[in-house]
Parts: structure tokens; sequence; C-alpha cells
């Protein structure tokens, strides 16, 4: 869709002559001219004004009324005048007004010292109050939810946070009780407001009414400084500014980037700094004695025994990265084992993916799909994404541009998505089935036969027809989002190639001159820097800036059976846990049993725990330095808002000293200085500095360099037909759900800890009835004899046939039925526990 | 002008047993105007609306012509609204139409959605009214049976399918913007202006939203001539109009008039005047929002400049007449009570401003208050005004504040005698109205 282009028109305010761009509300026009309107219930983030509060009333010559400067559009040649005496005694009316019920409890709240209302009524306001009478009281403080405390009393009935969740989130929870001068916020029923955004209300309100109850009283604004950073924690990257109090971070606030967050944070963005401080966080290395218990360690020694681990490994060493690693990290990690150890056994998704040359077709620049591309396109299409959980904040971006401007959605996956009701088309076929559904759209798209993938994809060939029909209807716009999961397991690069056939059917490509520029693919990687780790060279089959390696090292399977078998010795784990955060634990609890783990981390998770032979403790996010790119391209700076606890290190610095002493002669001395190694390796990044990036980071591929960007396959034909999804055959599919809530900080912050997923097995109604199963009862899904236990939840929207298991549970959920069902295609028997 | 010329075109007839029902509405002329009309080119009609002058009989006064032809034309989903929400206090003209003769507010209905290219129309009845809700849904059945609603009336290729619903009991969804949200199923409350309902109304669509009376009166425009109707009244205050009388009066009750009557006949005339003995001492001249005049704006017209320019306004046209053994207290009070409790809430001075101005005038009603709190509260009636997102607000500014400066002299004389009295502040509690607690359930 075309972005708006608003042309400069001049008006006066005040005197002065202003140029601003037509039609911009006047409340944001003034600012322009350094006028300041004050408001309370306009945020343009929240869709069309509404005019409540009266704060922003001004003159405008010609009409007889006050207007509201937050819904009046600018013209050419409007005189506007916010000084004259009516405005300045509307002004003085709505603040007394304000107050007339507002407890002036400035003293004891937390938003004193940054509270809009104390300066606008400092700036506008009369300075004494008329009021007499008694003002309306409420219980205080109430818990409008375990992360939120409601004032009631201190509330201006603003409406921010309930248009929030109407209008933005569109969880439709919180709402006005009552009626007039009685009118409170609350939910339905008093049920505590738990959605995945609410945390964003509390930066919205205007006074202290709602306020974070882990940063209730912990500090004022003159105690704190601002630390700006991105959050680490999911490949959405947000941009946030720590709130830090004495090197410790008290609170996280949205960092406003437009291209990337729109301003609002994921509860899990906001609340988890609390996992930095956590008793369960590792604040020193630890190395495993004798005994097989896991010392404290000095750092010399901990690095001497990985350092005698990995040289008596050599080559037969394998490293996974994933996690919060960053770019240095990344490009360092390679470094190590390709140029010190001489081993190519890398990996940093969590799956086998597609090869090299395919990768190279998907993230090609021109085909590159962007962020507001989500926002303003005609069309996007979703595959076997659940964005809520790949990258909370893009499910804002989606609903923004549906419910604004029109976008179309389609959903096509095995599971149910939140934004399925906004949906033109909701496809859902079997688990496994990506690469039948993706050959059967490319099919249905290019004229060929579609019935033979979507039967092996378990789906009704008019189904992909209709939605290959839309898609070719839709206006050039088109995006397609999808996680790593859509192009993951075996049948990886036959997906890929069908993807890149859809792609070209639609005319994607920025290339060949059809779009506008907002049309592309959209990959969401499963973990926060996966896009940036594959640009550094940790793949099995490419190296920096994704060249070519000689010889390609083995994929996640082949690591673990090497570890297992006598192949493989010494598995590094940066960031990431085999057995927590990788499919088949039955698999990669025998590889690690038999061979050594050196792991950076910051929690003893299960495989650190049980495994490893060397633990570095890891810099929690708030301390990370160094650059990471996000899905679309754009490289951000993690920049430290606090010091790093004294006994913990940088994860560059631990590779840097690893390599040293295996016998690197380079000395790395910063950050900064493993930035610069890595863009001269990396000719699409050459020659950015760390200051272009900056605070709102840079999209290389925008970048002249872009052009050196490795040319990907053009041999799309497919090379074999399809995997046929096996017949249920009284078993069901199993489908893996991965809860934003599953890592670590979670579970370590003491605010969010209420969210940790429980095990939930969710089966359509008619295989629960089948199977005498009922909504909320034990079940017991087992594969190849691996069980775990669940609890039944019954969900019409799941087809027949098709179980969805949670994972990343405490106990390992769907992760640890292994075998087959680890790449997505399995059947597992469900049965009433 | 006598009040015995009035003539009678909404009320004609209006007692005639079953007129509620279609046979009898069919055997006075009834429908004919709107067969004739399905075959008329649409902007023909409108022209005769803007011809007859006609002003929105629901309070704010709009020029019905004109709103018609601000509905865009084109082919989407545009709507067409009733609005019989009559809430306003003293107003009762809307129920005697709809439960008399509910067939001639539907042909008006089927006109007026005919002339905008409106096919789906809603009557937004008052809760309350439930006996005049079932006259109208009656009503619609037969009209629906007799072909005049539904697909292709009468052959003309118009469809129109047409719902009564009603309200849930409050003042403010009378308010057209808060009317439609209400109608969406959301909280009722007034929605910014611009964008107005006749391009962003009902469901995002184009909306004509009219009054009972208003719609009401088409068919009787149509089947005179628009140049014919405007030839009654007076100059910008065309027609004749119900005016609900009620208060210190002899004859309470629905009056059709001419505009531009005298008021003191239509108070003194045609409702009898106050009970032997006693004098008018004020009047709201349009419902209770409206400022309240004197007796000696007795021998105004009663039309909508007129009433305008004696710094009042003609409104709903519904009268209420106070005689002197009222108190303007009580009555300051009663309108603060009513209009406080209505106020949705959404803005700042009618949310505050209501409710602070209810609290200052209990104390004065209980005596507590000096005369410097009477011009605290004039003030914050100026502050209320013209500051508000729709008119509730300032519709009880208007009338309190009018109270407060008429008879600033009795509502001191109530201070000190209230001061003097032996009850005075028995049984006052001067925190009440402080505590509107509702519990939230407390999270574990
Ligand atoms: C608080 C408030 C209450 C209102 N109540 C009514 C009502 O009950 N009936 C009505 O017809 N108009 C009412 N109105 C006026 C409507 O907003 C609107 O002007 C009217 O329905 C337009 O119809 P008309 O042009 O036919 O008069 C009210 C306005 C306000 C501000
Ligand atoms: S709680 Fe805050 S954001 Fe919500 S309405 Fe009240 S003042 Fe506004
Ligand atoms: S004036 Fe009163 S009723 Fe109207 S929007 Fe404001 S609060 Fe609501
Ligand atoms: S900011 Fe304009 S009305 Fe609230």
């Amino acid at each position: 869709m075309p972005r708006p282009q608003r042309s400069p028109i001049t008006f006066t305010i005040d005197g002065r002559d202003v140029v601003a761009p037509e039609g911009t509300m006047l409340a944001d026009a003034a600012k322009v001219g350094d006028v300041e309107i004050p408001v309370f219930c306009y945020e343009p983030k929240l869709g069309a004004p509404v005019g409540a509060c009266r704060m922003c009333l001004v003159e405008v010559e010609g009409i007889p009324k006050l207007q509201t400067a937050c819904s009046t559009p600018v013209k050419d040649g409007m005189v506007v005048n916010t000084t004259a005496p009516k405005v300045k005694a509307a002004q003085e009316s709505v603040l007394e007004f304000l107050l007339v019920n507002h407890p002036l409890d400035c003293p004891v709240c937390d938003k004193g010292g940054e509270c809009p209302l104390q300066d606008i009524s400092y700036g506008w306001g009369r300075g004494l109050s008329r009021v007499a009478e008694p003002k309306r009281h409420f219980t205080k403080p109430l818990e409008l939810s375990p992360l939120i405390a409601i004032d009631r009393e201190r509330c201006i009935l603003c409406y921010r946070c309930v248009r929030f969740s109407q209008e933005v989130a569109e969880d439709h929870q919180l709402v006005f009780l009552e009626r007039g001068a009685d009118t409170y916020v609350g939910t339905f029923d008093s049920h505590p407001y738990v959605a995945p955004f609410s945390g964003n209300i509390i930066e919205l309100c205007p006074v202290g009414a709602l306020t974070s109850r882990p940063y209730r009283f912990r500090a004022r604004p003159w105690d704190i400084e601002g630390g700006g950073t991105v959050c680490t924690l999911c490949p959405g990257q947000c941009n946030v500014t720590h709130t830090v109090r004495d090197e410790r971070v008290l609170r996280t606030l949205s960092r406003e980037n437009d291209a990337v967050d729109d301003g609002w944070l994921c509860d899990k963005g906001r609340f988890s700094y609390q996992a930095a401080t956590a008793p369960e966080r590792l604040q020193q290395p630890l190395v495993r004695d004798a005994d097989g218990n896991l010392q404290p360690a000095s750092w010399d020694d901990a690095l001497d025994r990985a350092a005698s681990i990995l040289r008596a490994s050599g080559e037969r060493t394998a490293a996974i990265a994933g996690g919060r690693t960053l770019n240095e990290e990344g490009y360092l990690l390679q470094r190590l084992l390709r140029d010190q150890l001489s081993s190519p056994h890398l990996e940093s998704r969590i799956a086998p993916g597609p090869s090299r040359e395919l990768l190279a077709a998907l993230h090609a620049p021109a085909l590159q799909a962007t962020v507001p591309d989500l926002e303003f396109a005609h069309h996007v299409l979703l595959l076997d994404i659940e964005p809520q959980e790949a990258a909370p904040i893009l499910e804002l971006r989606l609903r923004k541009g549906a419910r604004r401007l029109g976008t179309k959605l389609s959903v096509a996956g095995p599971r149910p998505s939140a934004l399925d009701p906004r949906a033109q088309h909701v496809l859902r076929y079997a688990p496994g089935g990506n690469e039948g559904f993706l050959k059967a759209l490319a099919a249905a798209l290019e004229g060929g036969d579609v019935s033979g993938p979507a039967a092996a994809a378990g789906i009704d060939a008019a189904a992909v027809s209709g939605l290959a029909d839309t898609l070719k209807a839709a206006g050039e716009d088109r995006v397609i989002l999808y996680s790593d999961a859509l192009l993951s397991g075996p049948g990886a690069d036959e997906s890929a190639r069908a993807l890149l056939r859809i792609a070209a059917a639609l005319s994607l490509s920025g290339e060949d001159g059809a779009g506008s520029g907002g049309a592309g693919l959209l990959g969401i990687p499963a973990t926060t820097n996966g896009r940036g780790l594959r640009e550094a060279g940790v793949l099995p089959d490419a190296g920096p800036g994704l060249r070519a390696v000689a010889h390609p090292g083995r994929d996640l399977p082949g690591i673990a059976e090497g570890l297992a078998g006598s192949e493989l010795d010494a598995l590094i784990a940066l960031g990431v846990d085999p057995i927590a955060d990788l499919q088949g634990r039955a698999a990669w609890r025998q590889a690690l049993g038999a061979s050594h783990l050196i792991a950076v981390s910051s929690f003893l998770t299960e495989g650190v725990a049980g495994y490893a032979a060397v633990v570095f403790p890891q810099e929690a996010p708030a301390e990370q330095e160094g650059t990471l790119t996000h899905p679309d391209g754009r490289v951000q700076r993690a920049r430290p808002a606090v010091r790093r606890p004294d006994g913990i290190r940088s994860g560059w610095w631990v590779l840097a000293q690893l390599a040293a002493r295996l016998g690197d002669r380079t000395t790395l001395h910063t950050a900064g200085m493993a930035f610069a190694e890595l863009t001269a390796e990396v000719p699409f990044l050459a020659g950015l500095t760390l200051d272009e990036i900056g605070g709102k980071g840079v999209r290389w591929p925008t970048l002249a360099e872009a052009a050196t960007w490795p040319k990907g396959t053009t041999d799309l034909e497919p090379q074999t037909d399809a995997t046929v999804v096996p017949p249920a055959n009284g078993a069901l599919r199993l489908a893996r759900q991965s809860s934003p809530w599953r890592i670590p900080e979670v579970a370590a912050s003491k605010a969010l800890r209420f969210l940790v997923p429980s095990a939930d097995a969710r089966l359509a109604p008619a295989d629960a009835e089948r199977l005498g199963i009922t909504e909320g009862s034990p079940v017991a899904l087992s594969v190849d004899g691996t069980e775990i236990s669940a609890t039944a939840r019954l969900d019409s929207r799941i087809p027949a046939g098709t179980v969805v298991a949670q994972a990343g549970v405490p106990g390992g959920g769907a992760d640890e039925l292994g075998g087959a069902a680890a790449g997505g295609i399995g059947l597992v028997e469900v049965r009433s526990a | 002008m006598t009040a015995s010329a009035t003539p009678h075109l909404l009320l004609d007839g209006i007692d005639e047993p079953g007129l509620n029902t279609l046979p009898v509405y069919a055997r006075r002329g009834g429908y004919e105007v709107m067969k004739d009309a399905l075959r008329r080119p649409q902007d023909g009609i409108v022209e005769e609306l803007k011809q007859s002058g006609l002003r929105g009989r629901g309070g704010a006064g709009f020029p019905l012509g004109m709103k018609a032809s601000f509905i865009p034309a084109g082919d989407i989903d545009k709507y067409l609204v009733c609005n019989a929400d009559e809430s306003e206090p003293g107003t009762f003209k809307d129920r005697e139409i709809m439960q008399k003769c509910p067939h001639r507010l539907i042909e008006g209905m089927i006109i007026a959605a005919y002339t905008v290219g409106a096919n789906k129309a809603f009557i937004f009845i008052r809760g309350e009214y439930m006996h005049q809700a079932d006259v109208l849904e009656a009503a619609v059945e037969e009209a629906k049976a007799a072909g005049y609603l539904g697909n292709d009336i009468l052959g003309s290729g118009f469809n129109l399918d047409l719902w009564v619903h009603r309200g849930a009991g409050a003042y403010i969804c009378g308010e057209e913007t808060g009317l439609l949200d209400s109608l969406e199923g959301k909280r009722g409350n007034p929605r910014l202006k611009p964008p107005f309902p006749a391009n962003q109304g009902l469901y995002q669509g184009p909306t004509l939203i009219n009054n009972v009376e208003t719609l009401s009166t088409i068919p009787v425009i149509l089947g005179m001539g628009g140049e014919e109707y405007a030839k009654l009244g007076v100059e910008r205050s065309s027609g004749t109009k119900l005016i609900s009388v009620s208060g210190h009066v002899q004859r309470p009750g629905n009056y059709e008039i001419e505009l531009g009557m005298k008021a003191r006949d239509i108070i003194e005339g045609l409702a009898g005047g106050t009970t032997p003995g006693h004098r008018v001492k004020f009047w709201f001249p349009g419902g209770s929002s409206s400022p309240v005049l004197l007796e000696d704006d007795l021998d105004l017209t009663y039309d909508f400049d007129t009433m305008a320019k004696a710094g009042s306004m003609l409104g709903s046209g519904a009268i209420i007449v106070c005689d002197d053994t009222t108190s303007p207290v009580d009555v300051a009070l009663k309108l603060a009570t009513f209009y406080r409790h209505e106020s949705c809430g959404k803005c700042t001075p009618c949310r505050e401003g209501t409710n602070w101005t209810l609290r200052m005038l209990e104390r004065v009603e209980a005596g507590l208050a000096t005369p410097m709190d009477l011009d605290r509260i004039e003030s914050v009636q100026n502050q209320i005004m013209g500051n508000c997102l729709c008119v509730l607000g300032d519709a009880m500014a208007m009338p309190v504040s009018s109270l407060v400066k008429k008879f600033r002299g009795e509502f001191e004389e109530h201070l000190e005698k209230k001061r003097a009295s032996e009850d005075f502040m028995l049984g006052f509690d001067p925190a009440a109205g402080g505590h509107v607690d509702t519990p939230i359930r407390v999270v574990a």
C-alpha cells in the first residue's frame, strides 16, 4: 500500500508561521513551531483521537468554539492561538476539573517527578484549588494483574489504557465500568488483566494510576538514569531503555523505534530484567570436579580447563550458538572452530534448515520485507508462524495494519493462531505437511498440479487454490511472514525451493521491478539473533558473509550422533542448552553423556547442570555489548545499561581468551574491535561503523554493499515429491507449541514466573471424545517408548488428527518426544492417564 | 393568532381508535405519500424537504433537508436511524406519536431511507417505552406484511429492513453518536465529531439520524408540498411543532402549535395556566436543558430564533412551568442530580463539573455555603459550557447557571434561612458522595 505522502503547508500559531505536513494534528504540528499544546488522552499510537480529556482546546480563527488540537488537522493558512484568554481559561478549567477527584498524593506516588498531570498542572494550571468537596475514594492499590497495580483514585479517565486493550492489543479485557464521575477502569468480572502486552498500559498512563508492581516504590525519577539498548530476548529485538539505579536495572521502558517496535514492548521484554538479579543467576565460572560436581572456579582455571578440553578434541569439536548470542560472539566462535580447531561443525539454528545457496536466495536484499511492510502491505501471508511466540511485537504491527489500513491477513499452518479471527483465509494442514503445503501453493500460483502435494500435506486442494487466487488478486505489496519451523527438518531444502517459487510467482522481489518495494519475505528465526549468527558464519555450510566453505560440517542430528559415538568429543554451547532448547532431548542426553560440554550460560538449565565440564557465566541482556541483526536485516547495537557483576565477563572476551590459549595471535581488547573484525570479513557489512548504527540501527540490505550478497540458487525445480504426512490411524500427529514464556529469564523473574507455561496438550473435541479424554484431565503422550504427561485442553480450532503439545515446559514437554517426532512429522499415542 | 386556529397535522385524528393499525391509518390516506415518493427521483424529494424549511425536532434544530443532502451518493452501506430515546425531562411528544400513530413514523422512515439510499433502518427507542416499542413492533410487522418493508418495495426496486431496538436506559444514548455506539453494542458514549454521522455513522457507514417527530413530518410535507408547508409558522421556524407542556399548569399535555405562537397563548391558553391564585415564576422553554425564562418573557413568540435571542432555546419543545411555590434551589439541585447521574464520564468538564456542581448545591441546600459558593457555582458552569465533547455538560450548566443568576437573591435567602433554622446541619454528611468503592478481586 502506498505510504501516506503529506505535502508541507504553512499555518500560523501564536503569531509564528510554521511549516508542517498537511493533515498532521495540530497538537503535533504545533511542536514544529516550538509551541506545546498540553494533551492527556491524545496518543497517535492508539489510533484515531477520542477528544475525551479536553486539555488541548485551542482557538482556530474563523471557528467560534474552541477546537481540540488533538483532532484538528492543520490546513494551509490556518491561524491558531494557544494563548488567548479564552484558551487559557479552558486549560485552567480542565485542569481544575481533573483535580476535583485526584488525590494529589504525589509525594508517595511512583509517577511523581515524571508525571504529565504534574507537569501540565504546573505549566498550565491555576495553581489554586477551589474544591472544598470530598473526593471519591477507592480501596487502593489493587492488583489489576500480578504485574500491574491500579490506584483508581488517581485515574483521570483518559481512555489510554482501555484503548490499548481494545484497539491495539485487541485483547478486549480492560473496560470502563460504571458511568460519569463513578467511572473506573477494570475488567469484566474482575478477572486479572493478564495478556502478552499488558505492561504497555503502565507506560501509557499519564498519571500514577497504573504502576508496575515490580517497580513500585523502588526509585524516584531523580534517583535513576536511562540506558538505551535492544531487548535480546527474542528476534523482535525491540528497542528499550532500562531504568537504572545504583548499577541495577529496576525497570524497562520502550525506546520507540517505528521501524522495529512502534513504541511497544511485550511483557517478557518489560519485566524479565529481574532475572539479572535473581539468586539462581550464575555469577562465576564453574568447573566439574573429579566427583562430578560443578564447583566455583577462577576465570583462569576455567579457561585453562576449557582450553585443554578443546586442545584434546581439536577437529572433533562442535559448536552451537543460540539464545542471545551477538554477532561478534558468533563470528569469534566460528573463527575459533574453523581456524584454531579446524572443525566445520557449527550450527546456530535449533533444527536443520535450508542449505547455503537457498538461504542466500531467501535472504536476498531485493526479496527482503521489513517490519513496517507488514503494516502497509496489501496482503500478509503467515506461514507456520504464531507471531505471539516467534516475535510477539510483530503481532501488534499486524493488528495495526489490519485494523487501521485494512491490510488483509491469511494464516496457514498446522496450529491455530491468535490472528485467525483477523484472517481472510485460515488454512490448517497436518503437522509435518509444510513441504506439501508449500508445493501445493506454488503449484496453485503457477497453474500446476495442486491436488498431489495438497494431499501429501493433508489439506483440501480447493482451500489452497482459494488462497492462491486471493494472493494473485491482492495488490502488489504482498508479504510472506514465516518461521524457521516452516523450512526445517528433512524436507527443508525442498520447502525452501517451493517458498522461492511462491515468491517468484507473486513477484515479491524488488528486483523485477514489479513491487513498490513493500513486498517480500520476512523469515523469523527461532532465536534472537538467528539472522546475525547465520551471516556471521555460524552454519555448517557457510562462513562469514554466507560464503561457501570447502568442507561443510555436520547438521544438528549429525552433531548429536557424532558426540554420542566417537566421531566428536566436545561441544561448545554458547547461550544455548542442547537439552532445554533443542528438539530430541533423549538423543542430546546421550550425546552430552558421552562427550565434554563447555557452556556459556546464565542459568543452570538441565543440560548445563547435568553435563557441562566448564560453565562460563553469561552477561544479562542489559549488560551485553555488541551488535545483532534483526530478521529484516537491521543491524542494531546492544549497549550495556549496567556494569557486569564482578564475576562475569563478556562472551567475546571468553572466546578470544580461548582462542589465545589455543594459539591465536590476534589480540582483541574491546567488543568494538571484534565488530571491526567482523565487518572486515563480511563484505556486505564492510565499512559499517558503530556510530552509523547508532540508536536506531541500519538495515544493511539498503546499503550499497548489499550488492556483494552471495547469489543464491536459481534452480527451483522440485527434486522429489512432497513427503506424505502419514495417516493418523488412531494416533495423533504431533505439533509443537513454543510458548513465548519458556525462556529461563521468565522463570527467574519473580514477577513473570506465574506465566511459565504448563504442559498442555490441545486436541480437537472429536478426538478427545474418541479417546475418552475430557477437558483438564491428565493425558499421556508417547512416541517410541518415550512418554510425557500433560493436561488435556479441548480446542475446536485444532483439526482432527492433530495434537498440539507445549514445548519448553519444565520437564521438557513436547521436546521430550524424540525420534521422528523431533523433525515435526511424527505420530504420538495419546491416552487418558 | 388564537389557539383554536392551530392546524392539526401530526395530531390530526390522533385519538381515533385503531389509528395505530395499518387499516385505519390507510383509510385515512396513510402510505399514499410513500407510494408516490417511491416513484420520484431522490434529489427532488431532498429539494422539497429543503423548501419546507423543517428544522430537526430532536433539540438541535438542524434543517432536515440540508442534513439529508449531506449523505453521500453511491453504492455503499448507508443507514437511517430514528432517535426515539426521548429522555429529556419534560419531553413526551414522541411517545404519543409512536403509541398512537406509529405508521406515520414508518412511512416517514421509508421515504427518508429511499431518499438517501439507506437499506437498513433502526428505531432506537428509550427502554422505558415498553408499550410504545410493542406497538411499533406490531406496526413494523404490518408494514412488512403489506410489502412496505423488505425487498423490492411495491416494485420500486428499493429494499429496506427496519428494526426496533430498545435502549437500556441512558439519557446520553439520545445524543446521536452515543446512540450509534450503543446501537453497535458498545458503551453508549458520544463520539468525537467530525466525522459526522452523515459521513461515518453506524458501522462507519453514512447515516441519517433524526428525531421521531422530524421523520413523522416527512409524509406531511410531501403530502402538502414543501412550499406549502413552509408557509406555516414564521421565518426560519416553519411548520407546526408538538409541544409537551408540564409542570404547574392546569392542562398538561401535548399540543400541536404553529411555530411563532405567543408563549402565553400556549401556557395560559392551551395548557390553562397556573392554578388560580398563582403566577408563573419561571419556565423552561425547551426541556430541562434550556435556560429558564421568566414571567415577563411569556409574551415572546415561541420559535427557534426568538427563544435563542432571549438567551434560551426551543430545544425539543418541552415547556416546563414552575409557579411561585417553586424553590429555584430545589430545581437546581434536581437538575444537577439528573445530569450528574446521566453524564457518561467520557469528557472531563462534564464528568467532573456535574459532579462538583451537585456537591456544591448539596451544600447550598444544607445551608453550609456562603454567597461566595454561589459565585463558584456560576463560575464552574462557565467552565463547563463550550468545553465538552457533547452538549450534555452544557445542558446542566445552562439552566443551573440561569437559575443562580436570575434568582441569586433567593439562593442567598435560602442560605440565611437554613443557617438560622433549628435543624441546620442535622443529618448532613459532609463526606457523602465521596465514597464510590467497588471491589476488584484481589489476585493471590
Ligand atoms: C444529551 C443529549 C440527549 C439527546 N437526546 C435526544 C433524544 O432523546 N431524542 C432526540 O431526538 N434527540 C436527542 N438529542 C439530539 C440528538 O443528538 C440529535 O441532534 C437529534 O437526534 C437529531 O435529530 P433531528 O435533526 O431530527 O432533531 C440529544 C442530544 C444530547 C446532547
Ligand atoms: S488508568 Fe491511567 S491510562 Fe487508564 S484511564 Fe486512568 S489515567 Fe488513563
Ligand atoms: S459532555 Fe458529558 S455526556 Fe457528553 S461526552 Fe462529555 S461526559 Fe459524556
Ligand atoms: S488531548 Fe485533545 S481532548 Fe484529550
